[in-house]
């Protein structure tokens, strides 16, 4: 099983419905302006025996002389957002927990789009003249902490976020990124999101949200992502596009389905959607007029020989119910995607589907080109370093088995470090090993953009494009740093726990995380075209946490009282010694002595 | 060192002795007087350090207090009070003009006899003259002409031509009650020369006419048609100067008379939600543009003077109300009483954003328009007295209520609903919910029923504005019909608007700074900024101005005054460095301060003493040795 688990047998499983709903107004001019709502969701088994379930919201308006004033479906107030702070994208996470790249895969689209790092992460490009930009983000920093009851607005102060130029792509200057690391992720966030969609959590998919099941979950993160979507060469036809997403990682309560399987242990389990959630899909609720639900999987056997073509009967598997479509991934993973639009299951009363696992199966997700982990050296309250360390996956290998023929097979790596102003990196240190050997920076660093940080000002920031060798087997990048001191009040409470290095974020250009379906005509759900879409692979390091020497917060006190105790001390002696009458002293010292020396030399006469 | 004098045998002489000393013989016992005097130089030493410590403690005290910008609180207290004891009055003008009466030569009574009787009933029936608003000093500068067909008199001083040089004036004739109106308009030009004067005119009609007919036009014009005697033509000219012109057909002098929802900026945002409380059952849509552009555009227009108004809409879905409604097979519908208004809210499901647009102090009506779901349709609200809300006055000409189309205006709660809005239920035309199909229903409220709709909500925008829905004033001499404009608001009911507007602003701005200066003045410890200061006085300026403007009778400066004097202090006191108080408390102070202060100052103070007692000790010492020296001699 081993054996066959490296050669890269995937099985995926999506389980996939739409909601469409659209809301038209008739412009005076007779333009028909819409507003447009879909839902889907994705249900994929995981290698680890958990469940992948992937909530897709996408909400479309017209960007017209009305945007932000009348709406019909598309959420009035983020369309005011919109308008008022000119925003082109933005995105905004809250993520709890960390996205497994090893297990959970790190080069599909989901992994690359919904794996955020924990906490809040947020970036905004602004179409405002460049001196602007800081203004709108402490603005739209302050707007969205409102909206949607977290400390965003933290991300106001200007040491908490940057502008990076190269990893983001649709950058150009007017770019700002921050992250929370430390910020909690709970209901009260999830609250206001829903309130975005149409019906919240009232019908459709969303009901499916069962809280308790979400927050037990070992990854959750919920995203909001505003992208502006050019329908023609006329600004006047653009739409803004919302799209949210609420990715979950969650471990299926197992049904017992009395198997004669000794290896019980190695099965998957075997789910419903009714397991996982607790509720079930109610399809008489909602606006519903059309769900599709996908649902894929590859599943080769090689042990038992089935070829992919008759994956049906002999995938090891069953599906509850029959899927409307079955989609194939060709390109890279061979995946298999099951739809299901709920619309053609209107006829039952509630739609529960299942999986049950018939033969133990074992597969691997396929991983990114490099996988990246970051740790700290160094020991002590004085100074550290920063290792990114990244190592060749299988995926690198098949790159190099590709290109055996070009010598010169090269790969790009983009890194953004962005480090808080009290880590004080010394950017000359930087060192690359690649194979475990020292290197010379130049012989592979591409560019590289350095901004470094000012002291309670800004953060330093990091940004490499590196051209790593196919045939690299580890790459690892090494920087120094001080660890600064703050002021008194620049201690956030418990400050002893340490302080958070946000998530460096390593991104692959050359490689595309889109998937590849077998039939490209059919019509396509804006979950299935994000799918396809083009983009770069990209991952996230863990946060890293560094002790920084936390003073006595007594301490002003303690100094305060110290020094007019000595003050008052030196005063009050200065005082005596100018008051002091030195020879009235002495002659009385001598009088003294002078009488008890009579006295004992003639203690006789004393007493005659 | 007490004990160092006091020594009992010294054989020494005291310092700085003296050779003179030692020239006598008869050595004084050191004891009890001493030869020379007491030397000052240490006890000056030690009351110069203290006296510096206490002229130095003053200099500290300074040094740490806290910065307090002065605030004029005796010019605050003077404002309120002098609002409270002298409202703000508007200067008024009233034209009475009657058609077809012989005062004289029925009552014996000239022009100034006439005015002077109406200015009596005036007062009458407006009897607080003090309310803010009213005119100056109670003084109702009221004109009249008095046209008898063969002669014409009129007041001194009356503006208007005599004769009335309106022949073509047919009373009692076809013109509809527009046309009549654009017609004194034109006539009549504008009484008061500028100013918003006011006229009635009375035209004296035959016997056999019928009823008398008293119309209220949009501009600032009334005429009552008819047969009417002397004296009733004179109470009616009066209750519709003091009732309609003067207080908008608005009884009482509550808070709410006095109360506009506008925004601390000037501004209103008009935020209308339609909610579908069961999209299951079937999904409403609007198309807000039309009613947007053709219906709403004009009264924002209209209000441009009083508040700066926007407009913007959303739908929302699974929206239910809070409380329940109960069947009744009587009315065929299900009632919800009044007196559940403030649950019909529901405050967990509406999500109606406060507007992001609004931003700062903007204030936001909301203006819902509820659809009931098939299980409750179709919902009826019932009046405290038992009948079902249907007579909506301002709406009624408009539409005709039958069951079906029940429309009930949600008013009810001021606390709550004046300042939040309005809610209108609207039933759909059939509550059949189609079984058949499992696609929801969706459709979209047709134009007729949106514009009907709308009207519904420009009444309750009225209402919240503090004037009558309702297109028919019923007072003690008779019915006004009110003629409605198409910009939802007439002229004087503006001017009525703005007086209330500067009014309401001023008061708001009287009361927010009284509360400014009680909070400050029992806060000692509470940091004070200039900008604080600043605003307060020009506040106040812009309050004076207010009130200057308004006396000469420029409405509109007047406005932008009273906005910018409330809006200063609102900003002053909603400053973000006002809730710094400083937690730099005396204790805390005492607490820095002691560790140094204590023991310098004991030391000081002992030394001091120490010293002075010495030196009186010493002194006395000397002086006992000279009146001895002076026994000797």
């Amino acid at each position: 099983m081993a054996l066959l688990s490296r050669k890269g047998t995937l099985f995926m499983l999506f389980l996939f419905s739409i909601f469409l709903l659209s809301a038209s107004a008739s412009n005076g001019s007779g333009e028909e302006e819409e507003e447009e709502f879909w839902e889907e969701l994705l249900l994929k088994p995981l290698p680890d025996r958990k469940v992948l379930s992937h909530f897709h919201f996408q909400n479309e308006a017209p960007l017209s002389d009305s945007f932000a004033r009348h709406h019909h479906l598309f959420p009035k107030s983020i369309a005011q957002l919109v308008k008022k702070f000119h925003i082109k994208a933005m995105e905004l996470s809250f993520t709890q927990g960390r996205w497994n790249y090893e297990r959970w895969g790190g080069f599909d689209p989901i992994s690359s789009h919904n794996a955020k790092p924990p906490g809040v992460e947020l970036w905004a490009v602004f179409d405002v003249p460049p001196h602007q930009v800081d203004a709108s983000w402490k603005d739209l920093t302050h707007a969205l902490s409102g909206l949607f009851c977290a400390s965003i607005n933290f991300l106001e102060s200007s040491t908490t976020y940057s502008a990076p130029k190269w990893t983001f792509q649709s950058a150009l200057g007017s770019l700002r990124y921050g992250t929370l690391p430390r910020e909690a992720v709970c209901t009260e966030n999830l609250t206001p999101w829903l309130k975005l969609l149409p019906c919240r959590d009232k019908a459709g998919l969303s009901a499916l949200m069962d809280r308790p099941s979400i927050y037990k979950s070992f990854y959750h993160s919920q995203r909001l992502h505003l992208t502006q979507a050019k329908t023609g060469a006329d600004p006047k036809n653009s739409r803004v596009v919302l799209e949210q997403t609420l990715t979950v990682v969650l471990q299926p309560n197992i049904l017992t389905g009395g198997t004669n399987y000794v290896s019980e242990a190695k099965m998957q389990p075997s789910w419903s959607l009714s397991s996982i959630f607790g509720r079930k899909i109610n399809v008489e609720r909602g606006l519903v007029t059309q769900l599709e639900n996908l649902q894929s999987s590859t599943a080769t056997f090689a042990a038992n020989g089935t070829n992919l073509d008759d994956f049906g009967r002999n995938v090891g598997f069953e599906l509850s119910v029959n899927p409307d479509r079955v989609l194939k991934e060709v390109e890279k993973s061979s995946s298999i995607l099951y739809e299901y639009p709920i619309k053609v299951h209107k006829d039952s009363e509630q739609f529960d589907l299942g999986i049950t696992w018939k033969h133990p199966v074992i597969w691997s997700t396929p991983h990114a080109p490099l996988y990246a982990s970051r740790f700290l050296m160094g020991s002590g309250n004085e100074r550290g370093a920063i290792a990114i360390c990244m190592k060749s996956t299988e995926s690198t290998q098949g790159l190099v088995a590709a290109n055996y023929v070009d010598q010169r097979c090269n790969f790009q790596v983009n890194v953004l470090q962005i480090v808080p102003w009290y880590i004080k990196v010394y950017y000359h240190t930087l060192q690359l090993f690649v194979d475990e050997k020292p290197q010379v920076l130049t012989d592979f660093v591409e560019r590289m953009r350095v901004s470094p940080s000012e002291d309670k000002v800004s953060p330093g920031l990091m940004e490499l494009v590196l051209k790593l060798p196919c045939e690299v087997k580890s790459a690892v990048l090494n920087i120094e740093f001080d660890k600064g001191f703050l002021h008194i009040d620049e201690y956030p409470p418990d400050a002893n726990q340490g302080f958070d290095i946000p998530s460096a974020i390593i991104s692959f250009p050359d490689f595309n995380a889109g998937l590849q379906f077998s039939d490209n005509s059919i019509s396509k759900t804006p979950m299935l075209s994000k799918l396809q879409e083009r983009s770069p692979v990209i991952s996230y390091t863990e946060v890293l946490l560094v002790p920084l020497t936390t003073p006595d917060f007594s301490m002003p006190y303690n100094v305060i009282t110290i020094t007019c105790t000595v003050f008052a001390l030196y005063f009050g002696s200065l005082l005596n010694a100018l008051r002091r009458r030195v020879g009235e002293e002495e002659r009385c010292l001598n009088d003294k002595g002078n009488t008890q020396l009579f006295q004992f030399l003639h203690p006789k006469t004393q007493v005659t | 060192m007490e004990e160092i004098s006091n020594f009992p045998l010294n054989p020494e002489p005291p310092e700085e002795e003296s050779p003179q000393s030692q020239m006598h013989e008869s050595t004084p016992d050191r004891k009890t007087m001493r030869t020379t005097k007491p030397g000052i130089k240490r006890l000056i030493l030690s009351l110069t350090v203290l006296f510096s410590f206490i002229i130095g403690f003053p200099f500290l005290w300074k040094s740490i207090e806290i910065y307090r910008a002065p605030l004029p609180f005796d010019r605050i207290e003077s404002f309120s009070s002098q609002l409270e004891s002298d409202p703000l009055h508007f200067p008024c003008r009233f034209q009475a003009i009657f058609v077809g009466f012989d005062f004289s030569a029925s009552r014996g009574l000239g022009p100034n006899d006439v005015a002077a009787a109406i200015t009596r009933k005036m007062s009458q029936l407006n009897p607080n003259s003090s309310r803010c608003g009213n005119c100056i000093g109670g003084d109702y500068d009221v004109s009249v002409v008095i046209d008898s067909g063969s002669s014409c008199a009129q007041t001194e001083g009356s503006e208007a031509k005599c004769p009335l040089k309106c022949g073509e004036v047919v009373f009692g004739g076809k013109l509809s009650d527009e046309d009549f109106d654009e017609m004194l308009k034109r006539c009549l030009g504008n009484v008061g020369g500028g100013g918003k004067g006011y006229s009635v005119v009375v035209f004296n009609g035959d016997k056999e006419e019928g009823e008398v007919r008293a119309v209220v036009g949009k501009y600032r014009h009334a005429w009552v048609l008819g047969h009417v005697s002397e004296d009733e033509a004179v109470s009616r000219t009066a209750e519709i100067f003091a009732r309609v012109f003067m207080n908008a057909g608005s009884e009482g002098n509550s808070i709410r008379s006095e109360f506009m929802p506008v925004g601390a900026d000037g501004r209103i945002v008009l935020s209308f939600s339609l909610l579908n409380a069961e999209p299951q059952d079937w999904i409403y849509d609007w198309s807000f543009h039309e009613i947007d552009k053709t219906l709403l555009h004009p009264v924002i227009q209209a209000l441009q003077p009083i508040a700066n108004i926007t407009v913007e809409s959303q739908v929302l879905y699974y929206t239910p109300k809070s409380s329940f409604s109960y069947w009744d097979d009587i009315h065929g519908s299900h009632i919800f009483s009044t007196k559940d208004l403030p649950f019909f809210l529901n405050s967990n499901e509406w999500h109606l954003d406060t507007s992001v647009a609004a931003g700062g102090r903007s204030k936001v009506l909301q203006l819902v328009v509820y659809i009931p779901s098939a299980k409750e349709c179709p919902l009826q609200l019932e009046l405290p007295n038992g009948d079902l809300s249907k007579t909506n006055g301002f709406i009624s000409p408009v539409i005709h209520l039958p069951s079906k189309f029940p429309y009930f205006i949600i008013l009810a709660y001021f606390g709550i609903l004046q300042m939040w809005g309005g809610v209108v239920v609207w039933n759909p035309e059939s509550c059949v919910k189609d079984l058949e199909s499992k696609d929801p229903d969706r459709r979209v409220i047709s134009p007729q029923n949106l514009q009907k709709l709308f009207e519904v909500l420009m009444g309750q925008l009225r209402q919240l504005l503090g004037l009558k829905s309702d297109n028919l004033y019923v007072g003690q001499s008779g019915a006004y019909i009110l003629l409605g404009s198409e910009r939802g608001f007439t002229e004087w009911e503006l001017d009525v608007l703005s007086g209330k507007h500067v009014c309401f602003n001023l008061h708001s701005c009287a009361t927010t700074l009284g509360s400014l200066s009680r909070l400050v003045q029992s806060l000692p410890r509470m940091i004070i900024i200039d900008e604080i200061g600043k605003q307060v006085k020009f506040s106040l300026e812009a309050a004076k101005f207010a009130q200057s403007y308004a006396s000469t009778g420029i409405y509109n400066a007047s406005a932008v005054s009273s906005r910018q004097a409330r809006s200063l202090v609102e900003d002053a006191f909603f400053h973000p460095s006002i809730m710094s108080i400083s937690y730099y408390s005396f204790e805390h102070c005492f607490a820095i301060y002691s560790p140094f202060f204590l023991p310098v100052t004991m030391h000081v103070i002992l030394a001091a003493l120490r010293e002075w007692k010495r030196y009186k000790q010493e002194n006395r010492k000397y002086l006992a040795w000279k009146a001895k020296e002076r026994i000797v001699s």
